[in-house]
């Protein structure tokens, strides 16, 4: 379910960029009781211009597709969104986005049409999901005034909960990569990281089938009992 | 950006940057890499999953290791290769468009990239470079590890005048060739009518732009199911290797060799002039098969005898180089002894008027009596003969010992363990024999049965055959009435263990006097030989060859052909081996032995040499289950 979301004043769309954000309000929720294997996830990752997640501007969306447990190496995006202000954070350091990369990139609402059109109603997975979701989610509505209502699952929560014997060891995404000996082709690149999150994600989902979790609301079943037990 | 994949994205051009650091596909274009890169998926299986499983289903994807290591494993759990990352697997599944013959089994935790089988035959189809790649890898191991062979022959052959003259002077017709766009089926036909084993194939100006070869026409278009209307463009090999016509012959033999090609296309000005093969190359040496058999026949002076042995052993060590096989490599080398020593025992016995009206018979022993003679041979033979009278007898006994001495000046020492016709215990009557015999079969003494497995192999050689073939008939009989001799015979086999170790590959010698190495002869071929002669007395087959005895009890005993096929190539390897490793021992002036160190053999072979032993290991449980040991 996804609906239009009007108290926010929005950029008038072009004839073709309505149609196509009609099609994505129209999307379903997915079906989180299917089997693990026969669900599409998009793993994601998101660069912005800073660590503020309600104000930052986003620069870059990384995203790749699992389909019946594989990543499907075709089905990927990546891209850059246009900006009016260029951002001279000191978080460039860390993303090497430089000036002209960031005034290169997609119109705003052109991008996140891509990556909404890409990511269909598959769940979403992200490492410390909370920031991809609420950067993608904040854009999504002040640019096309759309909510989306697919659930977001965090590989920084699940990781812990399938291999608690690691977890002490590991806090950022590059402590498990490192564990599981997975390698990333460019650090701190959008689709790079997505790509890596997504190759973690694919020894959680076995690991979760090995600890009998066979659908994605067992999963979130499980998570938001961790979340309670850690607060009471 | 790189130029060719303006529509790739960052992971599209890491993952053909990553691939591109192997083979085949580090000399792939990058297109047809990247194409390959956008239908591929990645695949997750945490160590011990099962990745693939023996069905009679083909496999659906091609998978390409992308961090961690996979086994394969038979059926009866042993695991016999192990696959790294780069590695691809089941190219020859997915080739031959069958069921995978392995378990594979994750090693470690490993990611995979998987390649849809139908992509897999498209970019077989479109990419030269990949398509060889897999067709080379499932040629047998046999081969690669043949190839490596050649060219390290090849290297050091004598540069001898016939070497330098140019490939030109080998030319012997004008050469076939056909156009890149010829149908398969037209190439096909006309390589048939005109018995040739490759077609060339010339661009307009007449340049040599591909090869096919009638071998490369069983994987690439029989197994591949290629249809013939195909052009042979897409199944030939490109840019294949060439010389100018002007080069000297030593020069080809070196690059095909290398290459493992047994057909050059020559250029002249840059067009074609001619093919050269490797036959035509080989030819050149002045031995022969037929040359030494007719120079054996001619000759009429003994004392030329020695020098015809010596060339005996250069003609084997070029077929050797040659990549002839072992069981065709031991029957001529045995066939061409049997030739001398006809000769040797026919100037003997001719100049010999006490043994005018005798009727006798040489019989050769052992592995000469198998037709399984290798570089280090001693003498084992007997002499059968008729009734004799008491200087009867001393005429035979002094005419098998002037054979035993010109043997022993050709070259084949005199037996250690004296089994020679000179010797008075073995230059027996009929009769005798049958006594001897019959003494071994109702003893089953250790010594009994040492003698029984030289002497039960015994083939004529020279003289009335019927004599040997009389014996052979009634001996057939006397084994199969005592079973009790034959599971004898059977437990004695089966104390030489094939030498494979549980923690280690091999269990290796801790003698002093050839230390770590394993004895090729006693613990490989001989667990062949004893099963074979066992199965062949049980089933009163006359054959004295292991193969030939294998083939034949395989159907007496309902042994499936599949493991008797195996249990022929395990041999032949091992026989294989013996004869490379006695070879380099005679270049390097030491004596010929059979006792390898399996280090000092290339990865290829020791992969081979364990799974010959294991097969040895199974030929000896069929042994043990048949006469319940």
């Amino acid at each position: 379910m996804i609906w239009p979301f009007a108290r926010h004043r929005q950029p008038p769309l072009d004839t073709a960029s309505a149609a196509r954000r009609a099609a994505l309000a129209a999307l379903a929720a997915p079906d989180l009781d299917q089997p693990l294997a026969a669900l599409r996830w998009c793993v994601v990752d998101v660069e912005t211009g800073g660590l503020d997640a309600a104000h930052d501007p986003l620069l870059a969306i990384g995203a790749v597709a699992i389909e019946h447990g594989r990543i499907a190496l075709d089905q990927s995006l990546e891209t850059g969104l246009a900006q009016t202000q260029i951002t001279a954070a000191a978080n460039i350091l860390i993303h090497g986005i430089t000036d002209s990369a960031q005034r290169a990139g997609q119109a705003a609402h052109a991008a996140l049409l891509d990556w909404l059109e890409f990511a269909g109603n598959a769940p979403r997975v992200a490492f410390h999901a909370g920031f991809d979701q609420t950067v993608l989610e904040r854009d999504t509505r002040t640019q096309l005034g759309l909510r989306t209502p697919a659930p977001w699952f965090d590989a920084a929560l699940v990781a812990p909960l399938l291999f608690p014997a690691v977890a002490p060891r590991c806090r950022h995404l590059d402590d498990w990569l490192e564990h599981f000996g997975i390698a990333v082709y460019t650090r701190h690149g959008a689709l790079a990281d997505a790509y890596a999150t997504a190759q973690l994600w694919l020894v959680l989902l076995d690991a979760a089938t090995r600890e009998r979790i066979t659908t994605a609301r067992q999963l979130q079943r499980l998570l938001r009992a961790r979340r309670w037990l850690s607060l009471h | 950006m790189n130029a060719a994949m303006p529509l790739a994205n960052s992971l599209h051009r890491a993952t053909v940057d990553a691939l591109r650091r192997q083979a085949p596909f580090a000399t792939m274009a990058v297109d047809e890499v990247l194409w390959l890169v956008q239908r591929l998926s990645v695949a997750y299986h945490a160590e011990h999953a099962v990745l693939l499983e023996p069905d009679h289903a083909r496999p659906a994807a091609l998978f390409i290791i992308k961090q961690g290591a996979v086994s394969g494993v038979t059926a009866d759990g042993q695991a016999v290769f192990q696959l790294a990352a780069g590695e691809m697997f089941p190219l020859g599944a997915l080739l031959a468009e069958r069921g995978v013959a392995n378990r594979y089994i994750a090693a470690a935790d490993t990611f995979c990239y998987l390649l849809p089988a139908p992509d897999f035959h498209a970019l077989l189809a479109s990419s030269a470079e990949f398509n060889d790649f897999c067709t080379r890898r499932i040629a047998s191991l046999l081969e690669e590890s043949q190839r490596a062979v050649q060219s390290e022959y090849a290297l050091a052959l004598d540069d001898e005048q016939r070497f330098a003259r140019p490939l030109a002077s080998l030319v012997r017709r004008a050469p076939f060739s056909v156009t890149p766009a010829t149908p398969l089926a037209e190439a096909l036909a006309a390589m048939d009518a005109a018995r040739i084993g490759s077609v060339v194939v010339v661009d307009d100006a007449g340049a040599p732009v591909g090869i096919l070869t009638l071998k490369d026409v069983l994987a690439r278009v029989t197994l591949a199911q290629v249809p013939l209307a195909t052009p042979i463009s897409a199944v030939m090999t490109h840019a294949p290797a060439s010389l100018p016509d002007a080069a000297p012959v030593a020069e080809a033999l070196v690059l095909m060799a290398r290459q493992g090609i047994h057909h050059l296309p020559l250029v002249s000005a840059g067009s074609l002039s001619g093919v050269v093969s490797e036959k035509d190359i080989f030819a050149l040496r002045r031995l022969s098969v037929d040359g030494i058999t007719s120079a054996l026949g001619r000759t009429d002076d003994p004392a030329r005898l020695p020098g015809l042995a010596h060339d005996i052993g250069d003609l084997a060590h070029s077929l050797l180089a040659q990549g002839m096989d072992a069981e065709n490599l031991t029957a001529i080398i045995s066939s061409l002894n049997d030739r001398l020593t006809e000769r040797i025992i026919a100037f003997e016995s001719k100049t010999d008027r006490k043994l005018t009206g005798l009727r006798w018979c040489w019989l050769a022993l052992g592995s000469e009596g198998r037709m399984e003679q290798t570089l280090a041979t001693d003498q084992d033979n007997a002499l059968i003969f008729e009734q004799a009278d008491d200087v009867q007898r001393e005429a035979l006994l002094a005419f098998a010992q002037r054979v035993n001495a010109r043997l022993d000046a050709c070259g084949f020492p005199l037996c250690k363990g004296d089994i020679m016709a000179g010797n008075p215990q073995w230059c027996l009557a009929a009769d005798a024999w049958q006594r001897q015999f019959t003494q071994w079969i109702d003893h089953g003494t250790p010594e009994a049965l040492l003698h029984a497995s030289i002497f039960f192999d015994f083939r004529p050689l020279a003289g009335d055959a019927s004599l040997a073939f009389d014996l052979r008939a009634w001996l057939s009989r006397a084994a199969q009435r005592n079973p009790r001799f034959l599971h004898q015979m059977a437990d004695n086999a089966l104390r030489n263990r094939p030498p494979l170790g549980i923690v280690r590959d091999f269990v290796l010698s801790d003698d002093q006097t050839h230390p770590h190495t394993l004895d090729l002869k006693l613990t490989g071929a001989t667990p062949f030989v004893d099963a074979a002669r066992i199965f062949a007395l049980a089933a009163g087959s006359p054959q004295t060859n292991t193969a030939k005895r294998l083939r034949e009890a395989a159907h007496a005993l309902h042994i499936p052909d599949g493991e008797l096929a195996d249990w022929n190539r395990a041999f032949h390897f091992l026989q294989l081996l013996r004869l490379r490793h006695q070879h380099a021992r005679q270049r390097a002036g030491q004596v010929p032995d059979n006792h390898v160190d399996p280090d000092t053999l290339n990865p290829l072979d020791r992969r081979i040499l364990k799974e010959a032993l294991r097969q040895a290991r199974k030929a000896q449980a069929r042994l043990a289950m048949d006469y319940q040991l």
